[in-house]
């Protein structure tokens, strides 16, 4: 069943389906395995300690344990296990112990090969390689080197811990058909010939053990970082030649590509109807969407991010988020998207999101972003179209503008503004910018459209209203008629603004013109641009995110500014 | 970083000869003559720096400062400070006409050509553009439109790929011009083009069709004189043997992959280049899947290839 979807896929490409039926395994299900519980109980123990190693997982002859300790008492071969500036312990881990070889040896002088071990350390935090080589008669460390982003072998009993996470994860049952035992597993080190692979965007420690059956190899890539799987994926065996690895970033984008780049997918839940899919430049994009048979929007998307930063004049960017492969995308999409449930207080279902990330591979590091888009669809008719940067960026004065494009799907619709005694239509196409002095009415609501159908909605903008910590957008809003013969951005657009504009030039002002054309009884767009201001301001950090040391290894704290309006049914 | 940074250094590296050139072959192939080695280093330093009071030794041309689009010239300050006080930074009025740009190269009477490369976004490449190919004139540091190459048919509706020209490199023994765009291309389609191009006419001279090329290089191997190219799809590394007209001879014939080397495993080449003095082609590999992700993420790697005769081909060395 390609893509994971029901057979109402329209399947308009070509990717085989290895590619359509690979799993991305749920980054939030962190799952936990009561295998490595006593693993992970030595590492935090191993990091409560003066030098927080920990000690070979494997057996060792007496030679090579004195070579460790050598090793770990050697301020030169520990100079990585702390952070520099804090002494915050970082995970570290001594993967093997070896009786040195000559080659091993380079310029080492005044020591016998035969005296020496080789003493390899892998730093999770870092991802760097310590090596170091060991005089177990002089007693001392001869030789020392670091490699970063480097990792060396495994220890056998990682390999084993490997085998027994992909053995006991749901999505290797699911694409295998029985749980496979651990004999099916071959070479689950990196290093060997068939299945090396690599955690290029977590750059974490990955294995992939790998089992076949039928004349094909199923991939399971094993985070040994995180003591997760990764995802994984069917490969054809018994070619001849170099085999391409299935890595992460592999599985990723061949998967999104395949099954959310190429074809739309339907969505049918309470009530509501739509197709969805990844644009090259336009973020996630929804398509006739309607509820209980109605008609609602034609289409939904998020145009650009527009981010500039007030200390340096000019200074910014103009992002656009969507597919990581073949696109104008600046910052890409590497899970798939989500259909998430939304409760109320009572922890009651009352509706459901499509949510999709998009993320620099090096967030949360400095310049690097993540835009996470959400698209909510309640059970009483409601829905918002939102959006939120997760930092980090390039500094702590920016300013991140999201460009929504919303096209209602009635043919004609009106569209008023409340002036603080009741709903006044504008006649033209036009732009105006929520602020301070703006009226809502006693419900919230800013706008309305109402259609030909009798239906129609209130518009309500963010307004620090939402439960979800929002500040409020400080939004310009844009209505400019849909016109039949002419695309205003109904296909996919490129970067329709700079990065810098402070005002209503966001780019959607295009689409009016000098010369705004009649919107009353109209097929209408709506243009939203929020404008959200970052802080990293202790305790009140918004739009930001953080790294945090937890068990030695780099987690992200994150600080969302969500924006982007609700539409409530008018009843 | 930017993806396709290009620092060229003004001073003519054509100073001397190495005694003994590790990649001076004469065999004989079945089909043609042998070619006598060249070094294939001809650029000059352009005229119209003279009396700028720039410093040769410490001034490259670049297409890749971070804040500044177009085409520079910089010089780094006495102590070798690129980002420092104390450096100069030069632009052309002219040199930020054609967006940000990218590949560069310099002939050898000192006139500069260069290509765009949209960074980030579109607004200043648009798709109609980035077949063009633009010369600086040594003389005037007046940048022109030098050629247009062919446009592919969509270029304004494939807005799922943004790029066009992304390589050069320059055969100083017939002056000419290789580009290679990937304008056209899809997900599906090797639709790019290698053109050879006349600098002295301004004209294609040969062309090779369905190539998506992203980095390249020129060396004389084994009394062969070859274009090596790294492919834009993948981490293959091709080459294609080069009349002394600087047409194409032959067809492309795989060289060999970097695939699952160095730290990332699945790096584009995106520049080749050849050491005379240790025989090595140096081979500059990143991340690339065209698209427009940010520049901080582009960690880039130099992968290092001796030829062994013997055997006659390359081999990973580190």
């Amino acid at each position: 069943m390609a893509c994971n979807n029901n057979n109402q896929s329209i399947n308009i490409h070509t990717y085989d389906d290895d590619v359509k039926n690979s799993i991305i395994a749920n980054a939030d299900s962190l799952l936990t395995f009561d295998f490595v519980a006593a693993n992970v109980k030595n590492i935090q123990v191993a990091m409560k300690a003066n030098i927080p190693i920990l000690l070979c997982g494997d057996s060792l002859s007496e030679p090579q344990k004195l070579a460790q300790n050598i090793a770990i008492n050697d301020a030169t071969f520990t100079q990585f296990v702390h952070n520099k500036n804090n002494n915050t312990p970082y995970r570290n881990e001594i993967f093997a112990v070896y009786p040195a070889r000559s080659s091993d040896m380079g310029n080492v002088k005044n020591a016998t090969v035969a005296n020496c071990y080789k003493v390899e350390m892998y730093n999770y935090t870092l991802n760097l390689t310590s090596i170091g080589i060991v005089d177990i008669n002089q007693k001392k460390l001869v030789s020392f080197a670091s490699l970063e982003q480097t990792q060396p072998e495994i220890p056998q009993y990682l390999q084993t811990i490997a085998i027994k996470i992909a053995i006991a994860s749901p999505e290797v049952l699911q694409a295998y058909g029985i749980k496979p035992n651990e004999a099916d597993a071959l070479m689950a080190s990196t290093k060997t010939a068939l299945n090396r692979t690599r955690c290029e965007r977590s750059r974490h420690l990955c294995v992939a053990p790998t089992f076949t059956k039928e004349g094909k190899a199923l991939w399971a890539i094993v985070d040994l970082t995180d003591y997760k799987l990764v995802g994984v994926r069917w490969t054809n065996t018994g070619t001849t030649g170099a085999v391409t690895p299935i890595t992460q970033r592999r599985l990723q984008d061949d998967k999104i590509t395949a099954c959310f780049c190429e074809k739309e997918t339907p969505l049918e839940k309470n009530g509501w109807k739509m197709n969805y899919m990844l644009t090259s430049s336009d973020g996630l994009r929804i398509a006739q969407v309607s509820y209980g048979n109605q008609p609602v929007l034609q289409s939904a998307k998020l145009v650009d991010w527009h981010v500039s930063y007030s200390n340096t004049d000019g200074f910014g960017y103009s992002d656009a988020v969507g597919c990581p492969y073949f696109s104008q995308a600046a910052v890409i999409a590497f899970e798939p998207p989500k259909v998430l449930t939304i409760k109320n207080e009572s922890n009651a279902a009352i509706g459901f999101a499509l949510e999709q990330v998009f993320k620099s591979e090096l967030w949360p590091t400095p310049c690097n972003y993540n835009y996470t888009q959400r698209f909510e669809f309640y059970n009483d008719g409601s829905f918002r179209v939102a959006a939120a940067s997760i930092g980090r960026g390039c500094g702590n004065d920016g300013t991140y503008r999201p460009v929504f494009r919303i096209a209602f799907a009635s043919e004609q619709n009106n569209f008023a503004e409340w002036n603080g005694s009741s709903f006044v239509p504008w006649l033209v196409e036009k732009w105006q910018l929520q602020n301070a002095a703006t009226a809502y009415n006693p419900q919230g609501f800013q706008y309305q459209f109402t259609n030909n159908n009798g239906g129609g909605y209130y518009v309500q903008p963010g307004n620090g209203l939402f439960a979800d910590k929002g500040r409020g957008d400080n939004a310009y809003c844009y209505i400019t008629q849909s016109k039949a013969m002419v695309d205003e951005g109904e296909a996919d657009l490129i970067t329709i603004g700079p990065c810098c504009n402070t005002d209503y030039q966001q780019g959607p002002e295009k689409f009016i013109g000098s010369r705004p054309d009649n919107i009353q009884n109209k097929k209408l767009v709506m243009w939203y641009v929020a404008q959200l201001k970052n802080d990293d301001t202790k305790g009140k950090e918004y739009c930001w995110a953080e790294s945090v040391l937890e068990n030695g290894i780099y987690v992200t704290k994150p600080y969302p500014c969500f924006a982007g309006p609700k539409f409530i049914p008018i009843k | 970083m930017m993806i396709f940074n290009t620092l060229i250094k003004v001073a003519n590296e054509q100073t001397k000869k190495m005694a003994l050139l590790p990649l001076v072959f004469l065999f004989f192939s079945c089909k043609n003559e042998p070619v006598a080695y060249q070094d294939n280093e001809c650029k000059a330093q352009p005229s119209f720096i003279k009396n700028m009071g720039y410093n040769p030794a410490r001034s490259a041309f670049s297409t890749s400062e971070k804040k500044t689009k177009g085409l520079v010239l910089l010089q780094i300050n006495a102590t070798g400070d690129t980002t420092g006080g104390g450096r100069k930074l030069y632009q052309h009025n002219t040199w930020a006409s054609a967006g940000w740009l990218g590949p560069l190269q310099i002939d050898p009477n000192g006139n500069l050509f260069v290509g765009p490369v949209p960074v980030i976004n579109l607004l200043d490449n648009p798709p109609s553009k980035q077949n063009i190919i633009y010369k600086v004139d040594a003389a005037t540091g007046i940048m022109n439109p030098f050629v247009q190459l062919p446009l592919a048919i969509d270029s304004n509706s494939n807005l799922a790929n943004p790029y066009g020209i992304l390589g050069f490199a320059y055969l100083c023994q017939s002056n000419t011009l290789y580009a290679s765009t990937v304008q056209g291309s899809t997900r599906q389609q090797e639709n790019g083009v290698l053109y050879a191009i006349a600098t002295s006419s301004a004209q294609i001279i040969d062309k090779v069709k369905h190539t998506d090329i992203l980095g390249m290089g020129i060396s004389y191997i084994s009394g062969s004189r070859r274009l090596y190219y790294g492919s834009a799809r993948n981490s293959n590394v091709y080459s294609i043997e080069l009349a002394e007209n600087g047409k194409f001879g032959g067809k492309p014939i795989f060289e060999f992959s970097i695939a699952n080397l160095g730290p990332r495993g699945d790096d584009k080449v995106r520049r080749i280049k050849f050491n005379k003095a240790t025989g090595q082609m140096n081979l500059y590999g990143l991340e690339f899947n065209f698209n427009l992700t940010a520049p901080t993420e582009k960690q880039e790697t130099i992968y290092n290839f001796n030829y062994d005769a013997e055997q006659n081909k390359w081999i990973y060395a580190n």
